[in-house]
């Protein structure tokens, strides 16, 4: 039935009413459909996002520039009139499927320090191939109130317990490592800071209270686990000693707050310094020798459009089972998930899920473990993704789900 | 090829009963896929003389069967017999990791280090199959404790440089398999293979390392490598020049000069192989560095390479196929008297085939010095074909388009010159030009800037082949650097004939001019345009690869 609509929108050269973006197979750039969507958000148009249709295919007003940009940019479209639009939805309402309606371009912040380190981050990555505009922010941005700028805030592969990601055990002599932390101190200081944990739990807190207010925060890699534990450990030590000085409250596991944390509870944390791990909450440790594990596929759970609009928006995708891939964090063992979050990806019989997302004040938060979905086993020094080569990223396109989920209009839930 | 192994090692007589005993039959049965009868004749040979080989053999057919833990109990039996062999506690090493024991492998590293004190094959062994698991922390503190404990990581440097590498630490890694291969050569592959991902912005250190003094064979070597996988040639030989000359250097610039050939790289391949010569003459090599000069467009070069192997030729074959390199030489400096009088003056027999293609190389002598009367009389001396390759080719410089059609038409030969020939005379109806023939003549004579101004002052009196004309004009320009001439052409096509097949490639190649003309707002300007304006082009996904880039190098007020 969908296949037959869609063949039944073929091609025109006169203008259509509406320009039908499919994201299923028909697609030949995906990344670069989410760019043709946001740019026409920008230009004050308005947008439809079909749930479940066609892979989560895109509606937008039939004009001039979003033809001129698809062209472009190699994003395929399809001109559809009022009465196949008019049949899209008659199906739609029929299955489980729904229309959500994308309103305004979202306000797009990247946490990243001003020279970023020698590996690359996957939504940066992401946004630029797409050519969706963002800033980036820093400590003294964010110290100096300036994420409420925004309505979105990515976080990558930042340790926010201030350990620099206990680089040290194999990176000691290395320039970068040696200027990095040079350079967290620095700011650390001239912020008002002894050293680089306590800055970084401050950091911590002002993204909670940012979320609490209303933003929207997406994170990945070790940025997910780190940002609740420094949340936790408002007033505990849980630093190593060659990160502040001072060793670790030795009774930091028992200290921790988790009635303050994003999407954590009774995670135990890694004391020694010797082993590259923060704590027990990610389930691959892929840089602790001994309890590393191997990669298989996630699964993303099929929501319902009408019910679960959120959750639905954040797994549109043309793949529903997709290669897992490594990040310091790269999952988040079930066991120290809060019971209120939401499962968005799960790794079928094993003890930790992928993909998690909820909500926290009047904001909300969500979670992707690993560092780059088209670069299964990343390594420091690699080279970046070349996404050019990869624009059909079933991966990367839950990255831009996220980019595009603030743009939605809220509307009441009907549950 | 285990057996093949094995039997080098063993005396006659031994070997003699071996290939009739369990062993052999074990190695056949694996051969044939019937691993559990491979099984019962491995134990079998465990009785006999040949304990490794039966191990190593019992070890494989588990493997298949998945049963790889069965070994486990056998290998401690036998460790406790041999508790130093290196090679049965290595399988027990790999056996316990194919088995996913982590804690048994390390216990049985531990055992292996206390039986074996003072010897680096348990760290060896141990520390590999943690770089094969991505253990690099685990790997890094083996390595620390090996050095601690042997006074020195020497005999450790290949694993700590595959360590290094793998943590992307490169210049340490360049360093420590400087140190490996001074000992171990044999291990250049691996790290040519270890280095080759190092990003460019790493490359220079990666470089500095591996060229500081004293001058290595094994790291000279290896940079070569490296540069040659990063594409740069010029800059591979540049390492391997400095070398001492010796048997080692010339072996080593021998084997050099094979691989630039393979990717086409004519005359640094004739540079390694004259640097060979230089050492030690020989006519083999002489006469391929030769040939190379002559593919690389260096007709000197080549004449006085063949010259030399003509002077210590030790046979008439030899002699027969330097006298032809010198003749193409010459033919190719425009020098085809002193080509014929060569000829002619030679004592070596020459068939008829070979003496014709070096009358062919003459004309080609003669069509360079820009006497193409005397090309087709030597041709007319050779009682050529009409159709003959060469007559079709001094038809064409002669301006007669329908000759040289019927005559090239037929050719067997596909080079890129040919080609474009034939896409000219087939795309126009024209069967007389003088322009063309010129433009195509002065090209011949290798004057590349008049080719140019002539293949587009052709354009104007051809005009059924105008585009391609200009294209090729165009081109020519580009391949001189000359920007500012081929834009002026390329516009020409976007602009005057813009539904000619060429228009999206002068798009593509104005915007690539651009770019180097550090314009990239320009660029995006013209790439948009060919994307648009030609969407079923075949160039149009490379043109979005070029926006991407275009786009990004912009400054960011644009």
């Amino acid at each position: 039935m969908l296949a037959a609509l869609a063949l039944a929108a073929p091609l025109r050269a006169a203008r259509a009413q509406q320009l039908l973006v499919p994201m299923d197979d028909a697609q030949q750039n995906h990344l670069k459909a989410y760019g043709l969507t946001f740019a026409a958000l920008k230009a004050g148009q308005k947008g439809e996002w079909l749930l479940n249709y066609r892979g989560g295919a895109f509606l937008l007003a039939d004009t001039p520039d979003t033809r001129r940009r698809a062209a472009l940019e190699g994003v395929s479209i399809e001109p559809v009139d009022a009465g196949t639009t008019s049949a899209i939805r008659g199906a739609m309402g029929a299955g489980n499927m729904d229309a959500v309606v994308l309103e305004k371009a979202p306000r797009i912040a990247i946490y990243t320090p001003p020279n970023a380190p020698p590996w690359d981050d996957a939504v940066t990555l992401a946004l630029r191939y797409a050519g969706i505009e963002y800033e980036t922010v820093w400590d003294d941005q964010v110290m100096h109130g300036d994420l409420q700028k925004y309505d979105w805030l990515h976080l990558f592969h930042e340790d926010f317990t201030g350990q620099l990601s206990k680089f040290q055990i194999a990176y000691r002599g290395a320039p970068w490592f040696i200027e990095q932390q040079q350079r967290y101190l620095a700011t650390a200081n001239a912020l008002g800071f002894r050293d680089i944990p306590a800055l970084k739990k401050e950091v911590a807190e002002r993204i909670r209270q940012y979320v609490e207010r209303g933003g929207f925060l997406f994170a990945m890699c070790g940025a997910t686990e780190t940002v609740d534990l420094a949340i936790a450990a408002h007033g505990v030590d849980i630093a190593g000693v060659f990160s502040d000085g001072t060793p670790m409250d030795p009774d930091a596991d028992a200290k921790l707050d988790w009635a303050r944390s994003f999407a954590f509870r009774d995670g135990h944390l890694e004391t020694s310094p010797f082993v590259n791990a923060m704590s027990d909450i990610d389930g691959h440790q892929v840089n602790v020798p001994g309890r590393r594990q191997p990669l298989g596929t996630f699964t993303l759970f099929a929501f319902s459009a009408k019910f679960d609009p959120v959750a639905s928006m954040l797994v549109q995708d043309h793949r529903s089972v997709i290669p897992d891939f490594y990040g310091v964090t790269t999952s988040f063992t079930r066991a120290t998930l809060k019971p209120g979050g939401t499962v968005l990806a799960f790794e079928e019989g094993a003890p930790w899920v992928k993909y998690v997302h909820g909500d926290y004040g009047k904001g909300s938060w969500t979670f992707l473990g690993g560092h780059d979905p088209e670069d299964a086993q990343h390594a420091v020094g690699n080279p970046p993704t070349d996404l050019s080569l990869h624009p059909n990223s079933p991966g990367y396109r839950l990255i831009l789900n996220n980019v595009l989920f603030p743009a939605a209009k809220k509307k009441p839930l009907k549950t | 090829m285990a057996l093949a192994a094995m039997a080098f090692a063993a005396p006659a007589r031994a070997q003699d009963s071996l290939m009739r005993g369990p062993l052999a039959r074990g190695l056949d049965l694996e051969e044939q896929s019937r691993f559990k009868e491979a099984v019962a004749a491995y134990r079998e040979a465990l009785h006999g003389p040949a304990v490794v080989p039966a191990l190593l053999g019992l070890e494989r057919a588990w493997a298949e069967l998945g049963t790889s833990d069965s070994l486990l109990p056998l290998l401690d039996t036998i460790i406790a017999a041999r508790p130093r062999d290196p090679t049965v506690r290595s399988v027990q090493l790999r056996t316990l990791r194919a088995v996913g024991r982590p804690a048994e492998l390390r216990a049985a590293f531990e055992r292996w280090v206390r039986d074996a004190s003072g010897d680096p094959a348990p760290y060896r062994e141990y520390v590999r199959l943690l770089l094969q698991d991505g253990r690099a922390a685990a790997a890094d503190s083996v390595l620390l404790r090996a050095q601690r404990t042997l006074g020195s990581a020497r005999d450790l440097a290949s694993e700590t440089a595959q360590l290094r590498a793998s943590m992307g630490l490169w210049e340490p890694a360049a360093r420590s398999w400087r140190e490996a291969l001074e000992a171990m050569p044999y291990m250049a592959q691996a790290a040519t293979f270890s280095l080759a991902p190092v990003p460019p912005t790493s490359r220079d250190a990666v470089r500095e390392t591996l060229r500081a003094p004293p001058l290595a064979l094994g790291a000279r070597t290896l940079l070569a490598s490296l540069e040659l996988l990063w594409g740069s040639p010029r800059d591979a030989w540049a390492a391997l020049a400095p070398l001492p000359a010796s048997d080692s250097a010339r072996d080593a610039w021998v084997e050099f000069a094979t691989r630039a050939e393979v990717i086409e790289s004519w005359l640094v391949a004739r540079d390694a192989l004259a640097a060979a010569v230089r050492w030690r003459m020989s006519a083999a090599l002489a006469l391929r560095a030769s040939t190379d000069a002559l593919q690389g467009g260096d007709g000197a070069s080549a004449l006085a390479l063949a010259t030399a192997a003509w002077g210590v030729a030790p046979d008439q074959r030899t002699a027969r196929e330097a006298l032809s390199l010198r003749v193409r030489a010459l033919a190719q400096l425009a020098r085809p008297d002193e080509a014929e009088a060569m000829v002619r003056a030679s004592r070596i027999p020459l068939d008829e085939p070979t003496r014709a293609a070096m009358s062919r190389a003459v004309a080609w002598g003669w069509v360079r010095r820009g006497e193409t009367g005397r090309a087709r009389a030597v041709l007319a001396a050779l009682d050529a074909s009409p159709d003959d390759d060469v007559a079709g080719w001094l038809a064409l410089y002669d301006g007669d388009l329908a000759s040289a059609r019927r005559a090239l038409r037929t050719s067997t030969e596909s080079t890129p010159s040919l080609v474009g020939a034939l896409s000219l005379l087939t795309r126009t109806r024209e069967v007389r030009s003088p322009a063309i023939g010129l433009a195509y003549l002065t090209l011949a004579r290798g004057d590349t800037a008049r080719a140019a101004a002539a293949f587009a002052a052709a354009a104007t009196t051809v005009r059924d082949a105008a585009p391609l004309l200009l294209a090729t004009a165009a081109r020519l320009f580009g391949a001189r650097r000359d920007d500012a001439a081929a834009v002026a052409l390329w516009r020409s096509v976007v602009t005057d004939h813009a539904s000619a097949p060429e228009a999206p490639e002068a798009d593509l190649e104005w915007a690539r001019a651009l770019v180097r003309a550090r314009d990239p707002l320009a660029a995006v300007t013209r790439l948009e345009h060919l994307i648009l304006t030609y969407p079923d082009s075949a160039l149009v996904p490379q043109a979005r690869r070029e926006l991407d880039q275009a786009r990004a190098a912009l400054p960011a007020s644009s």
